[in-house]
């Protein structure tokens, strides 16, 4: 116990000394961490308020109403359906755009001819929005205009494939556009981690005679655990803006089927004028990011921080 | 790579080929989504037309006659570009401290920094948009979504940036401040020169991020700071209506960042490998 208690009194002991010392750093960083504060927590704690209200529109005479506005959130079969939705997308959406994005990798990793042409071919669709890419990918998943008929008319005449009109798959048919978008970008990333990797571990293993899918697999993957992060982030970030894939793809028809909780959010707050049950959904939202994020961040950053 | 020298001459034609086929299908709705924007509304929802069809210039006419399409393009321009310089005169100085003068906390400040960025904007979209209409007045101004904008990306920004910095050997800061150089000197002098090809890749992406972005603008502005992604918002339809011009406002929409990304992808994809070589 007392080795073990040393290290932090040392610590504390220094301190002092420290904060002065980086002062001009440390002022350096607060314009951003107050922006912030003031702004994402001031307006979180305002919503969070709000939906414990019955708040219809602001400025509002607001009555406190308890747990009602959850209870009714909750017994919602469109908020239900939203949040398995995401479920869903989010899941696949990582998974899918991970392994896809490094199979890509690992493919162009190797010497491949004009790799720097199929490289940014594959990059493009990471600038376009996902307005864009929602419409333009509406567009070929149509049965009468897209892939459906092309591939009728190429005499397979019972072919059929038509996820945005079937309420059971709708979700994939977005989830097939949110990849194609994304995918690129990984490959990039975990591409550019790939060539970061000493030579020297693939003549290591070669020696050795282990198979290359288990280089990857057991020697690479972990070796490349920054990029990972960074990757991850970058499509998590993007799986909160699905919202702009499933407006400009289905509207979230047919029917309700493909809701997801940023539109419903919007639509109680701006059109059903709704903005207690809105802020309950929103808490909710906010929520459960923090029960996935917290404890993953913890893992993640905790152990590196003594480090 | 090493493994070239393993690999048979017939493995190597088979990934060639493969990669190419992989990136026709990536590239295939972008081509679909610009030829679209060359046949009139008419001949877009007939598939007999997909390929062969009358080229036709009356889509773009329209929107830059009767959409007013350059005003949307300024706008989307000074926003995207002030909100890039804005996010990066932050984001820089916050990455440096955190890079070269870790505190125990950092590490914490950076995880929470990032976790608001997988906060829904959902909830802060609303008090947004009630106190920016009704109290500051600042509603549908270039300056809000500016501000904005440079909210949503500074966490990825601060995030990119302290990983490339942190890459940078502390001997050069300290030799630096050896010599009597202050603080922005060393940010200016030093660091800047030395990762700058992190920092050109981290503002690149910010900048498409800003470009893209249509959560907050199409619901914080109406006329005078309406991006492009508005001018698509307002162009769309109920299926299969106007195809045509839709994808026309939608091709002119990320004409101008495929083309900046088509001058700066080599920059971005070096910028990125800095960053994570260890």
């Amino acid at each position: 116990m007392a080795v073990t208690d040393a290290g932090p009194a040392t610590e504390v002991a220094k301190r002092p000394s420290r904060l002065f010392k980086n002062l001009a750093s440390k002022i350096a960083a607060v314009p951003m961490v107050l922006v912030a504060l003031v702004i994402f927590v001031g307006c979180t704690i305002w919503t969070i308020y709000h939906s414990f209200t019955r708040s219809r529109l602001l400025p509002a005479p607001e009555k406190w109403v308890g747990l009602d506005n959850y209870e009714r959130l909750w017994g919602e079969n469109r908020w239900l359906i939203s949040i398995e939705n995401l479920a869903i997308y989010g899941f696949c959406s990582l998974t899918l755009s991970l392994t896809i994005g490094f199979v890509l990798a690992a493919l162009l990793d190797r010497k491949i001819r004009f790799e720097n042409t199929i490289r940014t071919i594959i990059l493009y669709p990471f600038a376009l929005s996902f307005v864009v890419t929602g419409l333009a990918w509406q567009w070929i998943l149509n049965p009468q205009l897209g892939l459906q008929n092309v591939v009728r008319s190429w005499g397979w005449e019972s072919f059929a494939f038509d996820p945005l009109n079937n309420a059971e798959i709708v979700i994939f048919g977005i989830l097939i556009a949110g990849i194609w978008q994304g995918s690129g970008f990984v490959m990039v990333l975990l591409l550019a981690g790939m060539r970061g990797i000493d030579e020297d571990i693939w003549k290591a293993s070669r020696v050795e005679g282990i198979p290359a899918w288990k280089t990857y697999i057991f020697i690479v993957i972990p070796m490349m655990r920054p990029v990972f992060v960074t990757a991850i982030v970058i499509i998590a970030s993007g799986i909160i803006k699905v919202y702009d894939l499933v407006v400009a793809q289905t509207s979230g028809g047919p029917g309700i089927a493909s809701e997801v909780p940023a539109k419903y959010v919007i639509e109680k707050m701006f059109f059903s004028q709704n903005l207690g049950l809105g802020f309950a959904a929103s808490t909710m939202m906010l929520l459960s990011v923090l029960v996935v994020l917290i404890p993953w961040a913890y893992l993640e950053f905790g152990g590196k921080k003594n480090g | 790579m090493a493994i070239v020298a393993q690999s048979t001459r017939y493995g190597k034609v088979t990934r060639t080929i493969l990669a190419w086929a992989v990136g026709l299908l990536f590239f295939f709705p972008i081509f679909w989504l610009v030829l679209t924007s060359f046949k009139t509304d008419a001949d877009a929802v007939k598939p007999e037309f997909l390929f062969f069809f009358t080229p036709t210039l009356e889509n773009y006419l329209n929107m830059t006659e009767n959409y007013d399409y350059w005003r949307f393009a300024t706008n989307s321009i000074i926003t995207s570009i002030f909100a890039t310089v804005f996010t990066l005169a932050v984001g820089i100085p916050c990455a440096y401290a955190m890079a070269f003068n870790p505190s125990r906390a950092t590490k914490d400040v950076l995880m929470w920094m990032l976790s608001t960025k997988m906060l829904p904007a959902a909830a802060v979209l609303y008090p947004m948009t009630f106190l920016t209409k009704n109290f500051l007045g600042i509603y549908d101004t270039h300056f809000l979504v500016i501000i904005v904008l440079s909210l949503i990306n500074l966490p990825i920004v601060v995030w990119m940036l302290f990983t490339y910095f942190k890459e940078i050997p502390k001997d050069i800061i300290e030799a630096g401040k050896m010599d009597g150089v202050n603080t922005w000197g060393e940010i200016r002098e030093i660091l800047i020169p030395l990762a700058w090809g992190g920092i050109a890749s981290t503002a690149l992406l910010c900048f498409i991020f800003c470009w893209n972005e249509a959560y907050w603008t199409v619901r914080l502005t109406t006329t005078e700071a309406a991006t492009l992604s508005k001018l698509i918002e307002g162009n769309r339809a109920p299926e299969g209506l106007f195809f045509g011009r839709l994808s026309a406002v939608s091709a002119a929409a990320v004409g101008p960042i495929v083309v900046l990304g088509w001058f700066c992808q080599k920059q971005l994809v070096q910028g990125l490998t800095f960053g994570a070589v260890k």
